[in-house]
């Protein structure tokens, strides 16, 4: 007989205690995890030492009436539930129903599932990744930390057991040092572990290429972001100012629903089913199935990302958590932008005088005054409609409705992943997030150094 | 605090680990946090309880990590040995060893008591008082928590260390959000102390209502060049991006190449840096590091020379310095990495704050940071935007809503002409980052 997964093996029993935990008028659910991350440490000349942590947990969520109660604890087997039920229900002033039938859950001393071998030829791969990253590991210097992420979870809700699956992820952070210039990276992916050894390794060889030493005038410029770069355009602008734990009215554009705030046409969609993206899921961290949300259609504001706590509106399966100790939260996960009709030459034609954006590092935004920063990592100068010599690194700056309305009514024709956005950090809280658009033009964006 | 359920799990792990000629150390964390967060959609409570362990195998200059909860701990001397061949041989490393006097008797922890909740109910209900007060009804609170942690922690060598300590933790996050003609502005603003009576709630409330008030209400400050007035907690972020300059031995080739070999000062003679777990205002209270090491002080940079190094044991043993004390776990499920207990530049030889901003006949004060400070270590270089007050004849003249602070690194703390007597620290780096005000005359802005 094929064994349960150690998640699922008290599915009935879990039930059972969820449903007698909550009383009328509450609603909430169980949640389970397990993480099991393999790290190196690494440097420019290979990997160091090897690591494995897992860790398991449980955590108890009961709402009512805008009020939130989670127990967590240690431990993803009967007895953390138990537990976790026990503390809940205390402190909630329930009775919980205790009536445990079956009880199959692992005892101390239980073993890891995966086999020795295949985390050799994984270390292989990546010490084979690194080899190629760092053909002459001269000049550069690297201090990071590589991590294989497996992350299990389960809900239980007061009527079934859901499980949510299992995601892999290669993740990289770390520094890269090379001619007297420092730069952080980060690399996150979630495709299958040789092709994203061999994604990570070019990664690395594009992250020691010389800085060019130039970067834009500051001020204001227009800007075309490369298909990569819009997406990271779109997150920061669209995707956070509708996420809806900031309230209905909370951010520059739920205060707007319905006006028209970009071109005609121009839609963007957050879809968790994308399963190629870094961000999918099938059901959200509180249970709710996951639902691709419009949030902009034709241009205008349609939608808003919601969690089971997100006051007056319904979730929308979007209730998302870093952890088992941590609340859901109404979070983003894969944005996805529709195709226009321009290439991506035709858009630096259009352009003139500006900056061409590669790729966008990391940014920010605040959804309630508007402005956003993105700081951008590769970029080149746009002179009189042709690409021309690459920038150093800069920040770029705007506000959220009126880079939304100088967006040009043509973009490009060509829908692409996002190779540089993999993981969203909110309130100290990361996720796993992706995206998908094509290139874009905006008008009278602002560039501003970012260190020098 | 209640007695362990599972008295001996911890000895049979480490038995078993330390077969084979392996040197094992093993590490148990027992944790527990409660969370009370009010929003505009209702309030909640999180009460989380943790337990981990964490295995080191040593053997032959190598050295392989394993960690879990509970139900996989006796896999751990497994899952270690199996990754032990395939970590590469370092100078230094090995088994830390017990200091000489050092008690040897076992030492089971149990669970830590419950957080109280009206305590953490008491705290947020001050900071909204006092936020009111500050921004005199123009700024609101959009999310607020506290959280009010304790753990204790354990650690058992094969060679004979075998100890346990405790620490405490309280934070208050909170989201503002600053209303004017001008427009809207919300910011993130971050608290903690050691113990929850400790929660500095009247100060925090005061810099949130600045973090907001100033970029909305101030105008850009136009000077090219001005006399610079760092408040502590600006210089504190800005000083404690320094911190990995004295990990190890990571950076002598970064330190000597700053230094010109030790001919050069690093910074300003006025500026003494120290890394002290047991320093009064400190948000760490350490008593031991995630080796077992007893933590102290460490002074790292003296009047401007650098002087010391953050050690953990093979960094100690590679240079030959004595063990500081700064393996720190920032989990358990982390293996032990150098980090900073409190990282702070000694106020000592200070004056009053009021005195440096008497002495800047025309200035800026930067009173908050409005981004992450941007430095490059390497590169030399820094930039950090704030927002706070233009000064004229010692006197704050008019808000300044942002200004750019960038150049540098180096001459911008050799350049530093006045510190203040006023050390606060804030959460940085891997424990907290600490400095009085600071003044550098006659630097560029923009």
């Amino acid at each position: 007989m094929k064994e349960l997964p150690e998640l699922a093996r008290d599915a009935d029993d879990a039930v059972r205690l969820v449903s007698g935990l909550l009383r009328r008028g509450e609603t909430g659910e169980a949640f389970r995890e397990r993480v099991r991350t393999e790290s190196w440490s690494a440097t420019e000349s290979g990997l160091l030492a090897p690591a494995l942590s897992v860790e398991s947990g449980t955590a108890v969520r009961i709402r009512r009436e805008g009020r939130l109660l989670l127990v967590a604890r240690s431990g993803a087997g009967p007895e953390a539930l138990r537990d976790a039920v026990r503390e809940a229900g205390r402190l909630a002033g329930n009775a919980p129903f205790f009536k445990a039938h079956r009880t199959t859950g692992a005892a101390p001393g239980g073993r890891d599932a995966e086999r020795p071998e295949e985390e050799e030829s994984r270390s292989a791969a990546l010490a084979a990744a690194l080899a190629r990253a760092f053909p002459d590991p001269r000049g550069v210097t690297a201090a990071l930390q590589l991590s294989r992420v497996v992350t299990e979870r389960t809900v239980v809700t007061p009527r079934a057991f859901l499980p949510c699956g299992a995601r892999t992820r290669l993740v990289a952070t770390g520094t890269i040092r090379r001619a007297g210039a420092e730069r952080p990276f980060s690399f996150q992916s979630a495709r299958p572990f040789a092709e994203a050894a061999d994604a990570l390794a070019l990664a690395l060889r594009e992250a020691i290429r010389p800085v060019p030493a130039l970067p834009p005038q500051p001020g204001p410029v227009d800007v075309v972001f490369s298909p990569s770069a819009a997406s990271v355009f779109w997150h920061e602008v669209v995707g956070h100012s509708l996420e809806a734990d900031g309230g209905e009215r909370g951010s520059v554009l739920s205060r707007v629903k319905g006006a028209a705030v970009a071109p005609p046409g121009l839609d963007v969609h957050d879809d968790p089913g994308r399963a190629d993206l870094p961000g999918a899921y099938g059901v959200d961290d509180e249970g709710s199935l996951a639902r691709a949300v419009p949030l902009l259609a034709g241009g205008v504001v349609t939608g808003l990302l919601s969690d089971r706590r997100s006051g007056a509106v319904e979730t929308n399966g979007h209730g998302r958590t870093a952890s088992f100790r941590r609340p859901p939260r109404a979070r983003m996960s894969n944005l996805v932008a529709n195709a226009g009709s321009a290439t991506l030459d035709e858009l630096v034609a259009r352009c003139g005088d500006g900056i061409l954006v590669k790729e966008v590092a990391t940014g920010s935004a605040d959804p309630e005054s508007g402005r956003f920063v993105l700081f951008v990592a590769a970029a080149e100068a746009i002179r009189r409609g042709r690409r021309n010599a690459p920038l150093a690194p800069f920040a770029l700056g705007g506000e959220i409705l009126s880079a939304l309305g100088a967006i040009e009514e043509v973009w490009g024709n060509e829908v692409l992943p996002a190779t540089g956005l993999s993981v969203c950090v909110k309130g100290g809280d990361a996720v796993p997030v992706g995206g998908a658009a094509a290139a874009l033009l905006v008008r009278g964006l602002f560039a501003r150094t970012a260190r020098r | 605090m209640t007695p362990a359920s599972d008295d001996g799990l911890f000895e049979r792990v480490l038995e078993a680990g330390s077969t084979d000629g392996c040197g094992a150390e093993l590490y148990e964390r027992r944790g527990r946090l409660l969370e009370l967060t009010e929003d505009e959609t209702g309030t909640s409570l999180l009460e989380s309880g943790e337990r981990g362990l964490a295995l080191r195998l040593f053997k032959g200059g190598r050295s392989a990590f394993a960690a879990s909860g509970l139900a996989h701990a006796f896999s751990l001397p497994d899952q270690a040995r199996a990754r032990l061949p395939r970590a590469r041989t370092r100078r230094g490393v090995r088994l830390p060893a017990p200091a000489a006097g050092e008690a040897l008797e076992p030492r089971p922890i149990g669970d830590p008591p419950a957080p109280n909740v009206d305590l953490a109910r008491t705290l947020l209900t001050g900071f909204r008082q006092a936020l009111t007060s500050s921004g005199r009804g123009s700024v609101a609170v959009r999310e607020a928590s506290v959280s009010l942690g304790e753990r204790t922690e354990r650690l058992a060598t094969s060679s004979g260390r075998d100890t346990a300590w405790g620490s405490r933790l309280a934070t208050l996050v909170a989201t503002v959000v600053g209303r004017s003609t001008g427009g809207r502005f919300s910011a993130r603003v971050v608290g903690a102390a050691p113990r929850p009576e400790e929660l500095p709630v009247a100060r925090l409330a005061r810099h949130a209502a600045d973090r907001v008030l100033l970029p909305l209400q101030g105008r850009p400050f136009e000077a090219a060049r001005a006399d610079v007035l760092l408040d502590p907690l600006v210089a504190a972020h800005l000083v404690g991006r320094l911190a990995p300059l004295f990990f190890g031995d990571d950076e002598e080739v970064l330190l000597a190449a700053r230094t010109r070999d030790g001919r050069d000062a690093l910074a300003s003679p006025l500026l003494s840096v120290v890394d002290d777990a047991t320093v009064s205002g400190g948000l760490v209270r350490g008593v031991r590091d995630g080796e077992g090491t007893p933590q102290g002080r460490t002074r790292l940079v003296e009047r401007g020379l650098p002087s010391g190094r953050l050690t953990d044991s093979a960094a100690a043993s590679r240079l030959s310095r004595p063990l500081s004390g700064n393996a720190i776990r920032v989990a358990w499920s982390d293996a032990p990495r150098i980090g900073v207990t409190n990282f702070f530049v000694d106020p000592s030889p200070g004056v009053s704050p009021l005195d440096l901003l008497g002495s800047v006949s025309r200035g800026l004060y930067a009173a908050v940071l409005l981004e992450r400070p941007d430095v490059d270590l390497a590169a030399d270089r820094f930039r950090i935007v704030v927002a706070g007050y233009a000064v004229e004849k010692g006197r704050a003249t008019e808000r300044v809503s942002e200004a750019a602070v960038s150049g540098r690194l180096s001459e911008f703390l050799r350049g530093v002409s006045g510190i203040g007597d006023d050390l606060k620290f804030a959460i940085g780096g891997t424990g907290s980052i600490g400095s009085p005000t600071l003044l550098v005359p006659r630097w560029k802005l923009g």
